[in-house]
């Protein structure tokens, strides 16, 4: 199992589009994705787009991604590359 | 995903609501073939609108079953809806939000029309929240 925090840095946060990049990232991989706000102490299923959206993934929000699968290495650096380069959007 | 997924899904409502949500909903997910939207104009013939229903039911079928996502309970669109409930054919769940018709698109799990319709509505409810609450729950603590 592989875990990482990361910031989000996008001024939109995890909005639902942004969301959306995450579910097919992990729809396409095979290892269980869960993305955690400890903040206010929610969990998502990064499969679930609206488990995503309670998160409350506003921006300068720190979450902890973790991975646990065969492709598990793979998929955290595509996440990671995600929320650093704002999902694409700056 | 879209392949996956099992139900059909019509969202009826008074005036544009109906074709916006499900145009909303296919900004965020993509295209959603098992999704049809009827928008009945305020004035519009019964027998007309029904027409359309029926026509969208026909299109959006997958041989598993279908929802109707009306706006509100109550209403023409849901009165009119409700003439095409048939057990494990045809459910209608009201007050229709972005999140239920969201979960009818990705819905890709493995359950009955019932379990589909019952799930809907559960996620609509729990969609409905005072995010102020939600964003900075230390404020709301009584401890804090």
């Amino acid at each position: 199992m592989l875990e990482r925090e990361v910031t989000i840095v996008n001024p939109l946060g995890l909005h639902a589009r942004a969301a959306m990049k995450l579910v097919k990232v992990a729809t396409e991989s095979s290892s269980q994705i869960v993305i955690e706000n400890r903040s206010c102490n929610k969990t998502a299923n990064a499969h679930s787009i609206l488990d995503l959206l309670t998160l409350g993934g506003s921006k300068g929000v720190t979450v902890n991604i973790r991975i646990d699968g065969d492709d598990e290495s793979e998929a955290m650096n595509v996440i990671v590359e995600l929320f650093e380069s704002g999902f694409g959007e700056i | 995903m879209e392949t996956k997924v099992r139900f059909g899904g019509v969202i009826v409502s008074h005036g544009q609501v109906a074709n916006e949500l499900l145009s909303a909903a296919e900004t965020v997910v993509g295209e959603l073939g098992n999704l049809a939207a009827v928008s009945i104009g305020w004035h519009d013939d019964v027998e007309a609108a029904k027409a359309e229903i029926e026509s969208a039911i026909k299109r959006v079928s997958r041989g598993n079953g279908v929802i109707l996502m009306t706006d509100m309970f109550g209403g023409t669109p849901t009165n009119i809806s409700a003439m095409f409930y048939k057990e494990n054919e045809v459910e209608i769940v009201t007050g229709v939000n972005l999140p239920m018709v969201i979960r009818l698109a990705t819905n890709t799990r493995e359950m009955t029309l019932d379990e589909a319709a019952a799930d809907i509505e559960e996620q609509g409810k729990t969609a409905i929240t005072r995010a102020g609450k939600l964003l900075a729950p230390a404020a709301h603590r009584k401890d804090a």
